[in-house]
């Protein structure tokens, strides 16, 4: 949001409110322990106190901080803990974290739309991704496409598959011509 | 044991690989391609499941064969934008096999599948899955199971739109008649002009010949004014009652649709499918299927007049038609793409307005007045910038055409000049000429709209057509045994059940109910408390088991029948726009007072409804919200009362009310359930003691069941359950 242009009245507004947090617990980061015990089980240890296997790693904010703010959670879908930002686990632990979330998050990345046709309200898209080419059906894009930034494209198709376009203005002349058409 | 198979078909490679792993001993019971490759990319990949093994294939040579007595069990795995279908082994990695949203039913079904064959269980597959494939033209359908866009033929749309002019077709044909007459007499006045020229306005002109031509023009006018008259009259009189009745066939059909139906769908677009595209149909009706009839029939009339009076001239008014055609069809894909933008941002500009009148005390208790015009600015300039860029197009669209029309002018004047001057050619007919070639091109510039209009029409009808050709409940099924008077026993029989079927809820339920007894569910949040209460009434059906009601499969009940006998009263009750009286009536119409005032008092109603201006009579608002929630509350068991059902549902009756009002309503309740079969659920526990029985769900299941005192003698779930709840409201009491 842009609205911290507007200066002076504001300002005690953008100071940092004072909320005191006491659930859950704290957990100590740096006892945190990330690993694959056999090699096809994660596991999550806090040093000293506690193991889960089972762990599911999760974004908060998938789509405007993707790289920060990553919850794990246990079988039973409560966070045991939540990390702010990469940088506070080794590097080992950020790569595991890095393919659990390669693995949960399925959304392809549009690299070249080969063509949309819009029949009636429906769009079908035959696009290259990063993850293959791929043909979707989306319906009533207005409502089905968020922008997610200025050029940032989230498409939702009719079965929930999700496709984005990081950057419009990045992709090649006919793409996003393509794109314009329907949009 | 012969198995139920779930078989697609698969490459020859495939095939051959299935056989020399498996033998042909074996049965192959499952046999399914996944659209992800591995993890990450998307791909061909085979799981193949036999009565003996697992097999995971695809065209490069790491594939997987387990024999079943390895599997641990399997799952599905919900993933953002996909799943996983996991094998967990008894030793080693776990297999895993990866899709996209797009399969997660299938996969779904396929993971409870493997689950009940590894127990020894017929796998029990459905054969048929919704498609997500055209079976005509193999498109993608834009909803699974779904009307698929490009095989609609739009004579078949046509035929049944033309099909609600049936009950007018003595009017929709004359109208179809008058507006043949009135464009050809529009033809004729240019023409009687042509006479007067050459015939009368010569040297030797005859003053007669005037009149008679005059008089015929007037008469003309006339005529063509009266038939004017008739016809839009007629048109708007048949068009209009046509659609009527499409809306009232779109709204009944709306009623009778399953809740799954709902589920799927927001609210705001089936509700444009009311207003949008029947305003689309509507318009095309009235105003552009006779502005095209008469159109094309003037431009057919005119060209065969123009060719029967001078083929070479023709030629020269012909040369600016392709451009006019090509440009208008070049620009209308341009123009289409600025007023579907132009929709979306109007869209969100009337949704933000819309928020920010509706949420207007919340924009004010945070002071956000002047941000939310910011926004309303941003919003706002973005439809001003589309509307500019549309309207631009549409501006050059039309100078360009208009020019090239005046080009024909430059022509004709030119060459029938020069055939004046030769004399081959009278001033009268170069005249008539040149008010053809304005009257031609006029219509011919529309023409390319003509075409999107009725598009955007039809596909609008679809729509419509899509929603009424959706299967209604089976309200009307002729099979179904009628149940006039129920009992109340109600019987859980294995029953499963999920929203999405790679979600299950419910599972194994097995629970019987005798009539009149009271059972009170108690659970977590989300355990499924609601959703089994949703089958009792038939909302939604079961995936697996079934729900009798005594002794017949729900599902072979006369659904009138079952939920006429079925009273519902939830934590939000709602009320319809309409007086007290006519709410407390809404299950049982021709109620008379006495028994409204009966229900009003049963229900601890009558003293507030007595302390209203209007009693009775007041009108609640929009969905009631003039009356406070204990109120409402209140007014909603009166109805159940009045509607006096068999099988009574509590949805939270009591929860969020002040504790008097919950005295009052509690007292209300006990009235009300008495002599019937009641589900009760309540967060609350203690408002549960007067039921006969609790049932306990966990996870899905039925966890625990018995009166209150057997619960906490137990010390298990309930116990704790109570345990937490005595403690916080303890905390709360000694906070306060």
């Amino acid at each position: 949001m842009g609205s911290d242009n507007t200066q002076g009245e504001t300002k005690s507004l953008n100071a940092i409110t004072p909320i005191t947090v006491t659930h859950p617990e704290r957990v100590d980061i740096d006892a945190l322990r990330l690993f694959r015990e056999p090699a096809w089980v994660l596991r999550l240890t806090i040093e000293g106190d506690r193991s889960y296997t089972r762990i599911k790693i999760v974004r908060a904010a998938p789509l405007s901080h993707p790289d920060q703010y990553i919850s794990f959670l246990d079988a039973k879908d409560e966070e045991i803990c939540m990390i702010d930002s990469m940088d506070q686990v080794d590097e080992p632990a950020r790569a595991l974290i890095r393919e659990e979330l390669d693995r949960r998050y399925l959304t392809a990345l549009i690299r070249h739309v080969t063509s949309i046709r819009n029949e009636f309200g429906t769009s079908y898209w035959d696009v290259e991704t990063n993850r293959g080419q791929r043909e979707f059906v989306v319906q009533n894009v207005a409502e089905n496409a968020q922008w997610l930034g200025d050029h940032r494209l989230l498409i939702v198709d009719v079965d929930g598959n999700r496709f984005e376009i990081a950057d419009l203005t990045a992709l090649d002349k006919r793409s996003q011509a393509a794109v314009e058409q329907v949009l | 044991m012969t198995l139920s198979a779930f078989i697609e078909d698969v490459p020859s490679g495939i095939a051959g690989k299935v056989r020399a792993s498996a033998g042909s001993e074996e049965q192959v019971l499952i046999q399914v391609a996944t659209d992800m490759a591995g993890r990450a990319s998307f791909g061909k990949r085979f799981l193949v499941v036999t009565d003996q093994r697992l097999l995971v294939l695809d065209s490069a040579t790491d594939d997987v064969d387990i024999p079943l007595t390895q599997i641990e069990r399997v799952r599905s795995d919900a993933l953002i934008g996909g799943g996983c279908l996991e094998v967990e082994l008894r030793d080693g990695a776990p297999v895993r096999v990866y899709y996209s949203n797009s399969l997660t039913p299938k996969f779904a079904e396929v993971a409870e599948g493997i689950g009940l064959l590894i127990q020894g269980e017929d796998p029990n597959l459905p054969l048929e899955l919704d498609r997500t494939h055209c079976a005509q033209c193999s498109r993608l359908l834009p909803e699974k199971g779904g009307i698929c866009p490009g095989c609609i033929r739009k004579r078949d749309t046509l035929k049944r739109l033309l099909s609600y002019m049936t009950p007018y077709k003595a009017r929709a044909l004359l109208l179809v008649g008058l507006t043949l007459v009135t464009a050809l007499i529009e033809l004729v006045p240019p023409y009687i002009a042509k006479h007067i020229i050459d015939d009368v306005l010569t040297e030797n002109g005859d003053l007669g010949l005037l009149y008679l031509y005059v008089g015929l023009l007037f008469g003309l006018a006339v005529i063509r004014w009266i038939g004017n008259v008739v016809r839009r009259w007629l048109n708007t009189w048949v068009g209009f009652r046509a659609m009527a009745d499409l809306r009232a066939d779109l709204f009944r059909s709306m009623q009778f649709l399953p809740l799954r139906f709902y589920d799927k769908r927001k609210v705001g677009s089936l509700i444009s499918r009311m207003n949008n595209d029947s305003d689309q149909v509507e318009g095309y009706l009235i105003f552009d299927a006779p502005f095209v009839l008469s159109n094309a029939t003037m431009i057919v009339g005119i060209l065969a007049l123009l060719f029967y009076m001078n083929w070479q001239l023709t030629l020269y008014v012909l040369l600016p038609v392709p451009p006019i055609l090509i440009g208008s069809s070049l620009i209308w894909n341009r123009l289409q793409g600025y007023w579907r933008r132009w929709s979306a941002r109007w869209a969100r500009l009337s949704t933000h307005l819309n928020e920010s009148i509706g949420g207007i005390r919340v924009v004010k208790a945070f002071a956000q007045e002047t941000r939310e015009g910011e926004r309303f600015d941003r919003r706002n300039h973005a439809l001003r910038d589309v509307s500019v860029s549309a309207e631009r197009s549409w501006l050059v669209f039309f100078m360009v055409t208009n020019f090239f029309m005046s080009f024909g002018a430059f022509f004709v004047w030119y060459f029938g000049g020069v055939q004046i001057l030769d004399g081959q050619l009278k001033l009268g007919e170069l005249m008539a000429f040149i008010s053809y070639l304005w009257m031609l091109y006029q219509p011919l510039k529309w023409f390319g709209d003509f075409y999107s209009f009725m598009v955007r029409a039809f596909a609008g009808a679809e729509r419509i057509f899509e929603v009424i050709d959706a299967r209604s409940e089976p309200f009307e099924d002729p099979r179904a045994t009628p149940i006039p008077h129920i009992r109340g026993h109600v019987h859980f029989r294995g029953a499963a059940f999920g929203y999405d079927p790679g979600k299950i809820v419910l599972r194994d339920i097995d629970l019987e109910v005798q009539p009149g007894e009271m059972i009170g569910l108690v659970g977590r949040s989300g355990v499924g408390k609601s959703t089994l209460i949703n089958l009792i009434t038939r909302f939604y059906d079961t995936s697996r088991g079934s729900v009798e009601i005594d002794g017949i499969d729900i599902q072979s009940l006369r659904l009138e029948d079952l939920r006429s006998q079925i009273g519902l009263v939830a934590q939000q009750s709602f009320l319809f726009n309409g007086t007290i009286a006519e709410n407390i009536a809404y299950g049982k119409s021709n109620a008379s007072f006495e028994e409204i005032l009966r229900a009003a008092r049963a229900a601890n109603a009558h003293e507030f409804i007595i302390g209203k201006n209007d009693g009775y009579d007041m009108v609640v608002g929009e969905q009631g919200n003039k009356l406070s929630g204990g109120e409402k509350q209140r007014i909603a068991i009166a109805r159940a009362i009045l509607h006096d059902p068999k099988i009574l549902i509590l949805d939270e009756a009591t929860s969020s009310l002040d504790t008097l009002t919950e005295k009052k309503i509690q007292e209300a309740i006990t009235r009300l359930v008495a002599g019937r079969t009641t589900f009760a659920i309540a967060h609350r526990l203690s408002t549960l003691r007067s039921a006969d029985r609790l049932v306990v769900l966990e996870a899905g299941k039925i966890a625990e069941v018995g009166t209150h005192e057997e619960l906490m003698a137990r010390e298990g779930i309930f116990y704790q359950l109570v345990q937490t709840q005595q403690a916080t409201s303890a905390v709360m009491a000694t906070e306060h």
